[in-house]
């Protein structure tokens, strides 16, 4: 494992921001890192990094614990935690030299790493004339400088409009491909199943679920089923009066149903016993489907 | 660690708070060497008077280093306020602005962090006085000329050119040495908030508490007063006696010394602990 976490545990007053969690992030992966706001995922994201004393537990870097080892258990990790906030009255390559300077990093991985964010014409601007896109982009590069094995992003689309969120996901892949294990936070369950190997999901500081998406979504308790039947609202007006079914709505001309996995032949031996004409039964089951039922419905992410 | 003063020293130098002492001196002390190139006759009559009855003075006595001299009083608050400055926003300035989140996750330790902004605080704090006497010694020797320098404190003194020119310079070190006990001072705060404010007003408080204790003739305050680092803030006086006391000068430095180990080590310690939520 590149990162773990063993009964990391936070208290900010007596409220557990963070309790005994466990995370194992194994080498090469893109882990999603999912929770509602205020779950503690920052707070924990801080403590991965050091920024953050842990109460209780531990974080461990390449086997190197972080709370004992300072600031040397981060010799391999790139992080953006957050905004990415520079000194705004200095160019984005002054910035990254400065930040070369204090890692040892060679000044030739500035110019790579701009050009590799998109920003290799706009290094020598002041930071202040950037826009919230292009300081995030600056924020990866700086996170990019000196070679990680390990990435930790927290939220790094925040800000960004699509087409700077798809660039950041092209640009996460990319990095992935090359080995690079990416530790990621985001709000966006989709964009996260997309490029995510694994996930772990975090509600009041405690782990929920965590493992591969793969894994999860056929563990899930709660399946999403896309059923072709007709007529449509008559299936809608029958089986919103079943409790066993969770959800159930229409999507272009589809029902999509949540019902717990053995139930399904139940839902198909219902409509069809009502003389509905069922031509297709299709499990699509999504990270948001499995973050609702492990989180809870009234979570907002 | 040199790269990392390195570092400190741009951050400092593009902040435009930071020229606000030079530019402050850049007004004042030409206003300053004019006042004494106009007034200075007032001045002359003033020191012969004092002089009168000891001595004759042939010429004037007024040139660029009775300006100096005089001008050294700006070392009790003016010149605190202005190193305070960059020392207030020194940490504190980061943590608001969120830089930490950047520099604090890299390999390299918080102490060095730290340090590598005090000492740069420290050469902000030189240079500040070195400007400083640029100007009242410098373009002071061209507008009010170079001559003997008449100190009179518990007696008169009277230093040839030479000498001047020596002691002047030894003063200007200890006046850098103390501002640097100023700005350590500054410097702890900064790292216990998240606003360049409160350290420069924390520390003007203390500087100004410390005046006004040394300055109340009560017993109390009497006891207290060789606790007080403002006490020993007079060391750069010494510089002007004959013959120069280094016992005391060293005991001043020393006072001064330890209350920055401590503030520095109370920095330290809040810097290392300090979790960074902003």
């Amino acid at each position: 494992m590149i990162l773990e976490t063993k009964n990391l545990t936070k208290l900010f007053g007596i409220r557990k921001a963070v309790d005994e969690l466990n995370l194992e992030i194994p080498d090469g992966s893109v882990y999603g890192f999912l929770g509602p706001n205020g779950s503690g995922k920052s707070t924990t994201i801080r403590m991965m990094t050091g920024l953050i004393s842990p109460d209780e537990g531990e974080v461990f870097i390449n086997g190197k614990s972080v709370q004992k080892m300072g600031n040397k258990a981060l010799t391999s990790v790139g992080a953006l935690i957050e905004r990415a906030d520079f000194h705004k009255h200095l160019s984005g390559e002054t910035n990254l030299k400065m930040l070369a300077r204090m890692d040892g990093t060679d000044m030739s991985r500035v110019q790579t790493v701009l050009d590799r964010t998109g920003l290799g014409t706009r290094g020598k601007d002041k930071v202040k004339t950037y826009s919230q896109g292009m300081k995030q982009r600056l924020g990866i590069a700086q996170a990019l400088l000196s070679n990680p094995r390990l990435l930790i992003l927290d939220e790094p689309t925040n800000g960004l409009d699509p087409q700077g969120m798809k660039e950041v996901r092209d640009l996460v892949r990319e990095l992935a491909s090359e080995g690079i294990t990416i530790f990621i936070s985001s709000h966006l369950l989709d964009e996260v199943q997309k490029i995510c190997s694994h996930v772990a999901m975090i509600s009041q500081g405690k782990l929920k679920t965590a493992g591969t998406i793969e894994d999860l979504l056929k563990e899930s308790d709660l399946l999403m089923t896309e059923i072709h039947v007709e007529p449509i609202v008559s299936a809608i007006k029958l089986l919103s009066n079943q409790d066993w079914i969770h959800r159930c709505e229409e999507k272009n001309s589809i029902l999509s149903v949540g019902v717990h996995h053995d139930k399904i032949s139940d839902l198909v031996q219902l409509l069809v016993q009502n003389d509905f004409e069922v031509s297709a039964v299709i499990p699509r089951t999504s990270l948001e489907d499995v973050f609702l039922s492990k989180v809870g419905a009234e979570s907002q992410i | 660690m040199l790269g990392l003063i390195h570092n400190e020293l741009l951050v400092i130098a593009g902040r435009w708070r930071s020229y606000i002492g030079f530019i402050g001196i850049s007004i004042l002390m030409p206003l300053i060497l004019w006042g004494f190139s106009v007034g200075g006759e007032e001045l002359h009559q003033d020191y012969a008077r004092e002089l009168g009855g000891t001595f004759i003075v042939v010429g004037s006595i007024l040139n660029s280093f009775l300006a100096t001299y005089i001008i050294m009083n700006t070392l009790w608050i003016h010149i605190p306020f202005l190193v305070t400055l960059a020392a207030g926003d020194s940490v504190a300035a980061d943590g608001a602005n969120g830089i930490f989140r950047i520099t604090l996750t890299r390999s390299v330790s918080r102490f060095k962090i730290l340090v590598s902004k005090l000492f740069a605080s420290y050469i902000y704090t030189a240079l500040l006085l070195i400007f400083c006497a640029f100007w009242s010694l410098g373009i002071g020797s061209i507008v009010l000329g170079t001559g003997d320098l008449i100190v009179i404190d518990n007696g008169i003194l009277i230093l040839d050119e030479s000498q001047a020119w020596f002691r002047m310079a030894f003063s200007f070190l200890l006046a850098i040495l103390v501002m640097c006990m100023v700005a350590t001072l500054c410097f702890m705060f900064s790292t216990m908030v998240n606003n360049a404010v409160g350290p420069i007003i924390g520390t003007m408080f203390l500087i100004i508490i410390g005046y006004m204790i040394m300055g109340i003739p009560l017993e109390v305050f009497e006891k207290i007063e060789p606790y007080v680092f403002v006490k020993y803030f007079n060391v750069w006086w010494d510089a002007f006696k004959d013959p120069i006391p280094w016992g005391e000068i060293g005991k001043k430095l020393g006072v001064l010394g330890i209350y920055s180990v401590v503030c520095f080590g109370i920095a330290t310690y809040v810097f290392i602990n300090k979790d960074i939520k902003s």
